[in-house]
């Protein structure tokens, strides 16, 4: 465990350079939840109104904070890494050496992923304080489990996307299917909470790691509730083992396929 | 001077084809591109069903209207980075200095950068513009009107491109600011005008353009109006002369200036 | 019949400077210092029509700079230029009829078409009628032997085919002159020599008057008749090869490692730069002493290892520096 975190560390040392990078991203960001902002602005016709259970307010808190989780996940650039990786013939380096590329890869970004996130959490949520004027009520043991719930949030997300790039392993290029899987959540997960679906579709999004890795932790910022937040853990933690032992099923199985085909 | 437009015409011409052959060498890529382009765009129209079945009407639009909306801007920034794409990298070369290479050629400078490079991935938004047309309902007019305002937004789009990316004559290093107006211009378009309110109003009618490039067009469809139909070739007309007179005015300064970035 | 005069020309670049360190970066956001280089000072010269003209100097020393400023690139900030008869600053558009460049750093050919679709772009751009491009293309093809890649796209060439290609793509408007700024840049000893004949030759049939760039002087020896040594933004010679040669060109170095140690004596035609016993490394004046007179000093059966070169470029200018002193 320890040299995960050293390479953990040594990650969030290095993107500690590209701080000026993540804020020029960050102007897209302020644009997205501006245009957001009039948009619920015109449809509310009155603050307090509630539309599928939720006020105005928190209809933008919920984009705000969805939008931060996808934000700092710089989701692209890792399928691409892992794309690459094992096209090139990398991955085949890390063989040999005393630690798992699955884990490597999940702390490795975790690095990337930190400093994104510390940079675009505190700009989000200073911005959705100077629009609306107002934050949800949370006291500090329900921050902390909104956190953490973000935090596992973020673990299975990367899992999941390097379990995508990891398929290059058997066709030509992955890609297509991260943005499949990217459109998903930014179209299903980050606009709407579940609510704003056909009943029909609900419990499909609630089972789909939408839940996992955008509307729980979303939900619980705009509404904490301690069932809710049971709820989520739990469906987090069923995620994070099998989203786990996808990527360790698909590496084992795509070593031995390059090892059979001499890479 | 009727012959060296001719022939300025020629040129353009082939080095779009030429930059077109050279993104369709590979061909799975080139389709890959294309496809997907049209897909990205199709995702959208999840969130409008959902907007849609709260509210009937939408800033001033009805659902399909909206379409309409979506797909004139995705066939104006599809027409603007089809076939002038450099026009959003003038800033990089710049700075670069890759205009050099044209600034020797006895053509014109800017015509021949902007068309230097085409953007596949815009033939699917063209694609995308003319199915939403056609859900919208096609007609002989709403065709000719539709496509004369894909070009003419195209034409603002890409002369405003060429306005932000001339501010690196004189500041150097902005692609920042002309990449941030650009996507601007983008992440607006595809909302209706009516949602906004106050400063944005005014920023539409001036620095990002958007009610000549898509607003007032689409009204035009769906209702023609002479005197609108004149107001918006004027302003493309404004646009760009001062798209050419800021970018040669900076070319001059390029050459005259000793301001020394990167090239030596 | 002078095709260029350039007088007195001169021209200056602001370059942002930075302290070091993280507080030097926040420094320079808030005031920007710069410091003003001379990258041309107060130049004069005029070529020749069918001349071949060469200008040496290290990197920085101003080469391009002229070159960008005599092709209407640049402008500058004091004197005149003359080519052809043409204002570079005021008649660029009409000049490039005239002229031919090529940058060897910056590449004008579309990497994905063959040298030939390249030369018919090339030809549209010069306004000429596509039966005239096919006939300078089929003669310019045998002149440059481009015909074993004229169909391959340019991607799948050599550097050095590729030059070849990007000299040819300058000429299809048949330039009076040619501004050739680094050619042989990146290129091996054996391409750059084929290069070179094929310029020479060039310029023997066509007569273009050719200034070329470069900051190898064996580039230069075996091609231009006038050579023009640039340093620090001015010229500190413009002579004919001949006399560099005579006078600065006939200095080899030798390099040799020993099996024994030699106690050579410095004589006439012969300076000792550097005697460590087994490593030696002489200068030999081969106006004074042939080469082979100086390796029977060294008795060659005791040699291990040995390199001849000439002397470097920037010994030859201080050396032309120490010569004004005097």
């Amino acid at each position: 465990m320890r040299k995960y975190l050293y390479i953990y560390k040594s990650e969030v040392m290095t993107n500690l350079q590209y701080i000026v990078d993540i804020l020029v991203g960050f102007i897209s960001y302020c644009i997205i939840i501006f245009i957001f902002l009039n948009l619920w602005n015109y449809i509310y016709s009155d603050p307090s109104e509630l539309i599928n259970g939720y006020n105005m307010n928190q209809m933008i808190w919920y984009v705000t904070i969805t939008e931060i989780l996808w934000m700092s996940i710089s989701g692209r650039k890792l399928c691409r890494k892992i794309c690459n990786d094992v096209r090139s013939g990398n991955i085949a380096y890390n063989i040999n050496k005393p630690y798992n590329y699955v884990e490597y890869s999940l702390f490795n970004h975790l690095g990337v992923v930190t400093i994104r996130f510390v940079c675009v959490f505190v700009l989000g949520i200073a911005m959705g304080i100077i629009f609306l004027r107002s934050i949800p009520s949370l006291n500090v043991l329900q921050i902390a489990g909104f956190l953490l719930t973000c935090l596992l949030a973020t673990v299975i997300n990367i899992l999941l996307i390097v379990a995508i790039g990891l398929i290059s392993f058997f066709i030509e290029d992955a890609n297509p299917f991260y943005w499949l899987y990217s459109k998903l959540i930014l179209v299903v997960g980050t606009i709407f909470p579940v609510e704003f679906f056909p009943g029909v579709i609900q419990p499909i999004i609630k089972a789909s790691p939408i839940y996992v890795v955008s509307y729980g932790p979303a939900r619980l910022f705009v509404n904490f509730e301690t069932s809710q937040f049971i709820n989520v853990i739990v469906a987090q933690i069923i995620y994070l083992i099998i989203s786990f032992s996808i990527c360790h099923f698909i590496y084992s199985k795509g070593v031995k396929r390059l090892n059979v085909n001499g890479g | 001077m009727l012959t060296a437009v001719k022939n300025q015409i020629k040129v353009s011409f082939l080095s779009t084809r030429y930059a077109l052959e050279r993104e369709m060498l590979n061909k799975v890529t080139f389709i890959t591109n294309i496809i997907f382009m049209i897909l990205n765009n199709s995702c959208f129209i999840v969130q409008w069903i959902i907007l849609y079945s709260i509210k009937d009407n939408i800033g001033g639009l009805g659902f399909k209207e909206l379409l309409l909306l979506w797909g004139l801007a995705a066939g104006t920034f599809g027409f603007a980075r089809f076939f002038c794409e450099s026009a959003f990298n003038i800033s990089d070369a710049i700075n670069k200095g890759t205009l050099d290479n044209y600034l020797v050629q006895p053509k014109n400078v800017l015509l021949s950068y902007i068309t230097s490079t085409v953007q596949v991935s815009c033939l699917g938004d063209m694609l995308y513009a003319y199915i939403m047309l056609f859900i919208y309902g096609i007609t002989v007019k709403s065709f000719i009107l539709f496509t004369f305002f894909c070009i003419n937004g195209a034409l603002i789009v890409v002369a405003l491109a060429i306005i932000f990316g001339s501010l690196s004559f004189w500041f150097g290093r902005v692609e920042l600011v002309a990449d941030t107006m650009n996507s601007l211009m983008v992440n607006f378009a595809t909302y209706p005008d009516g949602i906004f309110k106050g400063i944005v109003k005014i920023l539409f009618y001036t620095i990002i353009p958007l009610e000549f490039v898509n607003y007032i067009p689409i009204r035009l469809i769906i209702d023609f109006n002479l005197n609108s139909f004149i107001i918006v070739i004027a302003v493309t007309i404004f646009f760009i002369s001062l798209a050419f007179i800021i970018f040669y005015q900076g070319l001059k300064r390029y050459s005259s200036s000793n301001l020394m970035n990167v090239r030596i | 019949m002078a095709v260029i005069t350039v007088k007195n020309l001169s021209k200056s670049f602001k370059v942002k400077t930075k302290e070091k360190g993280l507080k030097g970066s926040l420094k320079s956001i808030i005031k920007t210092k710069y410091k003003i280089i001379k990258a041309v000072k107060n130049i004069s010269f005029s070529v020749e029509k069918g001349e071949m003209i060469a200008f040496i100097g290290p990197n920085g020393a101003g080469k391009s700079t002229s070159i960008k400023m005599m092709t209407g690139i640049l402008y500058p900030d004091k004197g005149s230029i003359d080519i052809l008869g043409l204002n570079p600053v005021k008649e660029r558009k009409k000049l490039a009829y005239e002229i031919g460049c090529v940058f060897g750093q910056k590449e004008q050919l579309w990497t994905h078409l063959t040298p030939y679709d390249n030369f018919r772009f090339f030809g549209a751009i010069y306004d000429i009628p596509n039966s005239r491009v096919e006939k300078k293309i089929n003669e310019l093809k045998e002149l440059f032997e481009l015909d074993d890649f004229i169909n391959t796209p340019v991607r799948n060439l050599s550097l050095g085919q590729r030059i070849r290609c990007e000299i040819v793509a300058s000429l299809i408007h048949e330039p009076k002159i040619l501004f050739l700024d680094e050619p042989t840049i990146g290129l091996d000893p054996v391409v750059k020599e084929n290069i070179r004949v094929l310029i020479k030759r060039m310029n023997k049939e066509y007569k273009t008057t050719v200034v070329l760039t470069s900051h190898d002087v064996s580039d230069i020896e075996k091609l231009c008749k006038r050579v023009i040594i640039v340093n620090n933004g001015s010229i500190v010679l413009d002579d004919t090869m001949e006399n560099l040669k005579y006078h600065y060109l006939n200095k080899k170095i030798v390099d040799a490692k020993m099996k024994e140690q030699v106690n050579l004596d410095d004589e006439d035609g012969i300076t000792i730069l550097k005697d460590k016993g087994y490593n030696l490394k002489i200068e030999v004046d081969t106006k004074k002493k042939s080469v082979s007179d100086a390796l029977k000093l060294l008795n060659p059966d005791n040699i291990i290892d040995i390199n001849i070169s000439n002397v470097p470029l920037e010994q030859i200018i201080s050396d032309i520096y120490k010569e004004g002193d005097k």
